[in-house]
């Protein structure tokens, strides 16, 4: 359907749309128009992509003259790949109602893992040695040496890419990362390297939130984007999170050692140079003289890795005299490393401020902060000189002048935290030299400086005021939508009693009572005799999991739960994870039914849905608070309060109610859908806590399902579920207008000009 | 400090109470706490206009409820499979005795199953009924392939106890390997009446279904509790139906659905002659070998027309040489189905505002259309001969009568203008004679309800005869062969015995 929202004309792929699809257009209009960002928050399952990208895409088609560039940026590889697909059909649909002149390039950007058609290079098994197997094949020196000595391999497809030049570019259309290698494949280019070279020509990009937030990465991909670009960061909701570990290293024993046996081979691979050539260390000097490395200069294949600080906190500067040598730029960072060493010999736990850190470094091993500043572009340019390209083995010096590039840079908003074992563990010695970042801000910065808007979307974003807060940016759009449904298709549920009417909780005193694990256990076991296919529990942490799995296990309410359902557990291993997850929903879908038991903020409650039979029902035990005693939290709060006014209780709250909004709002992905959410926890009923939950969970809390016991809870569950089994009607029978038809929206815009005229 | 020292103290007494409280029974639920937790009769109640408490009026629901599902069935002159070989699956799982229907899942199933099982022969006498039972994770089979509906409600009434899992593979696998045997022309069917909300398999469910697929089994699942995955995978891959009861009520409705015979499958319904006996009553007080019991009988009984064994009941399939053998009224019944009448359609209150275009009266019952305090009910009226039906004629018309009197009645009068010739008149006189005018009609619905539970055959009959003549006059070549050779009046009283 196609319709106008005040002076745009709105390509939109589907015959009806929902209403809340078009207030948030209405308002993403109003944002673009005003050149400012904005935040919004929508439910899970209304269409938020769709709406945002043929906002977007025919706001560009509607001003020709000055089209704006979208950055689309997703969490995952997989949500890329479904973000582009939707755009493919959208963009078919416009092509097909305003012919050829619609088209576009759109494509999505990932890493060589993702991308890389090689197969030699891409049967590596992480990340970081597919792009150190590709920088073996691809680096300028390597393939000036293949030109001489022919038995030297290199990459077909990126030669192929270079021998095309300038001819290499992709036709106008919508190119997922598998079309992009498949197009690569045909052609014999490196998808990699067009795909990096189109970005600048695409009018619609879809990436990583690293490739905009991180430094290191967005010096590279992003710093050539133009200024007139739309900037979405959708899911965003735990953007904070991302922009503090962007700019966060930790250090650890391991990477010492490791940094070490780098500083041995560098030191023999200078020694060998010095005695077969020379002058190409004595041509690194002058360049250094003249400047800092000029990266301009370097071809495109050989910029892995940029300044982990923000661009313009980068000096302008040339490299400091006593670590223009090689030899003397090792010395400092063989300093540097012992140092780190001995810090981590303390038994106490320390903190303290970047300042005092480096006023540390500079009276015991004598760097002070200009030389920490430079430390990552003058490794940069040394391993360039060596001609190091297996750069998987030398991540760990990396990391250790990443932190000294860091920790010369800022002054405010860090904090250096040296713990000699975990908490949890105080037994095993584990030293860990924290450099953490506690203002989100910082990293985000730069993007909202940049680009002219920034749309920060989700699914849960309550309370919705905190996160310009957060951010410190001024939005001028922020709204929260709720979703309009035929049918009550949600409903939560806050469990505050077990069925012996005692309070449950997770409250750290009442958490460990026997009473309320045994109160846990009957609500779960009464829940599986009654609710069909997939429940998901979540827990507050891993080891509360691990007490309560095993505290049910000696009372006997596991077994009795495996009569009705098979249980799988999330583990911190990613395999055993994902391999329990297979089986869940193998158990799902035959019919035999499961329980998955899960942890707040883990990898499952973050990224895997469980829409449909796969997830009838979430129970959310316990408020997801975070670990109130960890040293890096204790002093992020110190900086909010002293820096945003943000008391600590009200930011703790607002943490754990998104994580548990998030956790539950994994049940439901579309309007079809159905499923229940139990908020089993006596603090969930207090205003304070219940009133941060997103607006479309509060509106279906009904006040009737605020206090309930477990055997209130078993029977409104079966109620619902009764009900929810009957035969769905989409367009919604009960006069609920929920899918609006074009006539449906023209009449209503008109009737609102009425209203306004 | 004192406080948190009592507190301690009652919950420690708590505890001790529970436990006396686990002890004493495993449900754990007192007569009190089973009202408020299960029966929660106060939500059956919602309050009027005027405050007052009644009832829920469901009427109009049900109703609206039950023209959707005409409209969705009746799309004219679908080929339906009226020969059908339907497999009852009830579960007796752990889960059928759960007390959220009273007095217990399992018997409101069974009770439902016993209505259905008449209702379907009723509606379809060529076809076959068979039980199978789902308990401690095997599939048991209580009554095989048979057309007396006695026989099956006796097996399934004596065996009401349910314990351990259920599992649906087992049922499908044994209902298949079942109906894999019986003839192309049958239609395959399974109804599965699922209390459980898991199943316990032996191995991949996927591939006994894809079997199932494979074989054209037609698999329709309605649940009691809660809406399951599988069941809804298995039902769409078969192309049966899958429903969830909300309560007794709503149960009898999904299970009695299943009564009309479904739309064929399209590959599977060519059109080819089947070969069928008609046969004939056997004589009172000969002696012979029962087939099907192998025992001798006293009288009774049928003699099949090609190889002259015994057969105790129609229809059925000869023990011997094989041959189908119905009687030709089982045809006769079966044949509504295939001509059904158009949905009426709703008239509202609201649009024939007008108090004199208002019908006053039901056509079919001759009751007032109006509320009491005259004003205007909802009705319905038949798109043909535009009069107008109350809703209880509505559904009496379309499930059971399948005739329309407004239209009847009329065409009588045209064909009697047209002066058609003697057969016509004679036929009109046995009409009329089997239903009397309209008048008569709220008579015959209130008796036949009635008289049902005593002997249906013998209304069945009246209802028959109509058919037998309808059909002359339509003139179905094939039929009318079945017919001819079955009209002898000795072949009557046959079928009210069966």
């Amino acid at each position: 359907m196609k319709f106008q929202i005040e002076d745009v004309t709105v390509y939109f792929p589907y015959d009806n749309i929902y209403p809340e699809q078009y207030s948030y257009m209405v308002e993403l209009k109003r944002a673009l128009d005003a050149k400012g960002h904005c935040l919004l928050e929508m439910p899970t399952g209304t269409g938020k992509t769709i709406a945002l990208l043929s906002l977007i895409t025919s706001y560009a088609l509607s001003k020709p003259s000055n089209p704006v560039k979208l950055l689309y940026c997703t969490r995952t590889v997989h949500e890329m790949e479904k973000t582009l697909a939707e755009l493919r059909f959208l963009h078919n649909y416009q092509v097909k109602h305003l012919g050829p002149s619609a088209r576009i390039l759109a494509l999505g950007l990932s890493s060589r893992k993702n991308l890389c058609v090689n197969p030699r290079v891409v049967s590596a098994e992480n990340r970081d040695s597919v792009d150190a197997a590709c920088r073996k094949l691809t680096a300028s020196w390597v393939r000036a040496l293949a030109v001489e000595n022919p038995n030297i391999p290199t990459c077909e497809f990126f030669e192929n890419y270079e021998k095309a030049a300038s001819d290499a570019v992709l036709p106008p259309g919508v190119y997922t990362l598998q079309d992009l290698r498949a197009f690569g494949k045909e052609k014999g280019w490196c998808p990699y390297f067009l795909a990096r070279h189109m970005v600048q020509f695409a009018n619609v990009v879809v990436y990583s939130y690293q490739y905009l937030l991180d430094p290191k990465v967005a010096g590279i991909i992003s710093k050539e984007m133009q200024r007139e670009s739309v900037v979405v960061f959708d899911e965003a909701h735990n953007i904070d999170n991302v922009c503090i570990e962007a700019l966060s290293v930790s250090v650890r024993m391991q990477t010492l050692e490791g940094a070490t046996r780098n500083l041995n081979r560098m030191n023999q691979e200078i020694e060998r140079l010095k005695a077969t050539d020379a002058g190409r260390l004595r041509a690194e000097y002058n360049r250094l003289v003249e400047g800092l490395a000029q990266r301009g200069n370097l071809p495109i294949g050989d910029t892995w890795f940029a300044n982990p600080t923000l661009p313009e906190d980068i000096l302008k500067e040339s490299v400091p005299g006593n670590i223009r040598r090689a030899e003397h730029f090792l010395s400092v960072l063989r300093r540097l490393v012992q140092y780190f060493k001995g810090r981590l010999q303390t038994e106490n736990v320390e903190k303290e401020g970047p300042v005092t850190f480096v006023a540390s470094i500079n009276a015991q091993v004598g760097i002070d902060q200009k030389m920490l500043r430079f430390c990552y572009d003058r490794l940069h340019s040394l391993m360039l000189t060596l001609e190091i390209t297996d750069t998987d083995e030398f991540l760990h010096i990396q990391t250790i002048c990443d932190l000294a590039t860091l920790v010369g840079t800022y002054t405010r908003g860090f904090s250096i935290i040296i713990e000699p074992f975990d908490e949890r563990m105080p037994h095993i010695p584990d030293p860990v030299l924290q450099l953490c970042c506690h203002d989100a801000s910082l990293a985000i910065k730069p993007v909202f400086e940049r680009f002219q808007s920034v749309v920060i979307t989700s699914g849960t974003l309550s309370p919705i005021d905190l996160y310009p807060r957060l951010l410190n940016f001024n939005p001028v759009v922020s709204r929260s939508f709720t979703m309009s449904l035929t049918r009550d298709c949600i409903c939560p549920m806050v469990l505050t009693r077990g069925s012996d009417q005692l309070p449950v909780s997770t409250k750290y005193d009442l958490r460990s009572d026997p009473g309320v694990e045994k109160n846990y256990g009957k609500l779960l076991l009464e829940m599986v005799s009654v609710v069909p296919d997939g429940i998901v529990c979540f827990f507050v942490s891993y080891s509360y999991m691990d007490g309560i799995v095993n505290s049910w296990h000696e009372s006997g309410i596991l077994k009795e739960i495996m009569q009705h359902k098979l249980v799988f557990i999330e583990t911190q291993d990613v395999v055993e994870t994902t391999l329990a997850l297979d089986n869940y929903r193998r158990a799902c879908d035959c019919g035999r039914g499961a329980v998955f038991f899960s942890v707040a903020r883990g990898k499952v409650a973050e990224g895997i849905d469980f829409d449909r039979h796969y997830g009838r029902l979430v129970i959310m035990f316990g408020v997801p608070f975070q670990y109130t005693l960890s040293r890096i939290l204790l002093a992020r709060l110190e900086y909010l309060r002293e820096t945003f006014q943000i008391k600590e209780g009200d930011f703790l709250t607002f943490d754990a109610l998104r994580q548990a909004a998030q956790c539950v709002g994994r049940v439901i992905r579309s309007k079809a859908d159905y499923g229940m959410m139990i908020f089993a926890d006596k603090r969930y009923s207090r205003h304070d806590k219940r009133s941060k939950l997103p607006g479309w969970i509060l509106s279906h809390l009904r006040d009737a399902h605020l206090n309930l016991s477990t055997d209130m809870a078993v029977h409104i569950a079966r109620e619902f579920l009764r009900r929810m089994a009957q035969p769905y009607d989409k367009n919604g029978a009960m006069g609920k207008k929920t899918l609006l038809s074009q006539e449906d929206l023209e009449k209503m815009v008109n009737g609102v000009g009425d209203m306004l005229f | 400090m004192s406080r948190k020292e009592s507190n301690d103290e009652e919950m420690q007494f708590n505890r001790e109470e529970e436990e006396d409280d686990e002890d004493e029974n495993g449900r754990g639920l007192d007569a009190w706490e089973r009202t408020y937790a299960d029966e929660r009769s106060w939500e059956s109640l919602q309050e009027d206009e005027s405050g007052l408490l009644r009832p829920i009026d469901n009427k109009t629901l049900y109703h609206a409820q039950y023209r959707r599902r005409l409209r969705t069935s009746s799309a004219a002159r679908i080929q339906k499979g009226l020969i059908r070989y339907l497999y009852i699956v009830i579960d007796l799982s752990r889960a059928a005795g759960e007390m959220d229907y009273k007095p217990s899942r399992m018997v409101v199933v069974a009770r439902q199953a016993e209505a259905f099982i008449r209702e379907f022969f009723d509606q379809n006498p060529l076809s076959q009924i068979g039980l199978v039972t789902l308990k401690d994770g095997v599939a048991h089979c209580l009554t095989d392939l048979g057309g007396s509906p006695e026989s099956h409600i006796k097996a399934l009434m004596g065996k009401l106890t349910s314990s351990g899992d259920a599992s649906l593979q087992n049922g499908l696998d044994l209902v298949h390997s079942l109906l894999n045997q019986i003839p192309t022309y049958g239609h395959r069917e399974v109804l599965i009446l699922y209390s459980a909300l898991s199943t316990c398999d032996p191995g991949d469910i996927m591939e006994t279904i894809q079997k199932c697929k494979a074989s054209k089994i037609r698999c329709s699942v309605i649940g009691l509790s809660a809406e399951l995955y599988i069941c809804k995978y298995l039902c769409q891959e078969t192309g049966g139906s899958y429903y969830v009861a909300l309560d007794e009520s709503h149960l009898k409705e999904l299970v009695f659905e299943h009564a009309p015979p479904p739309p064929a499958i399209a590959e599977f319904a060519i059109a080819n002659l089947i070969r069928m006996g008609f046969p004939q009553r056997a004589a009172e007080g000969v002696i012979s070998i029962c087939s099907c019991h192998k025992e001798a009988k006293v009288g009774g009984g049928y003699t099949c027309p090609r190889c002259k064994a015994r057969i105790c009941e129609l229809p059925t399939e000869c023990q011997i040489c094989g041959l189908t053998l119905v009687s030709s009224p089982h045809l006769a019944r079966s044949y509504h189905h295939l001509f059904p009448i158009t949905p009426f359609d709703d008239v509202s209150p609201s649009v024939s505002s007008d108090p004199r275009y208002l019908p006053k009266n039901c056509f079919g019952c001759q009751q007032s259309l109006l509320n009491p305090g005259n004003m205007p009910a909802s009705c319905v009226s038949c798109p043909k001969c535009k009069q107008y039906f109350c809703l209880d004629c509505d559904i009496y018309i379309h499930e059971s009568l399948h005739n329309c009197p407004g239209c009847e009645s009329f065409r009588h009068s045209k064909t009697g203008k047209r002066g058609h010739g003697v057969l016509l008149k004679a036929e009109e006189k046995v009409h009329y004679e089997a239903r009397e005018p309209q008048s008569n009609l709220e008579m015959e619905k209130r008796s036949r309800d009635l008289r049902k539970g005593e002997s249906p055959q013998e209304i069945d009959l009246q209802d028959t005869i109509n058919k037998e003549i309808k059909m002359n006059h339509l003139d179905e070549g094939k039929y009318q062969v079945a017919l001819r050779r079955d009209s002898t009046p000795k072949n009557k009283p046959e079928f009210i015995a069966h």
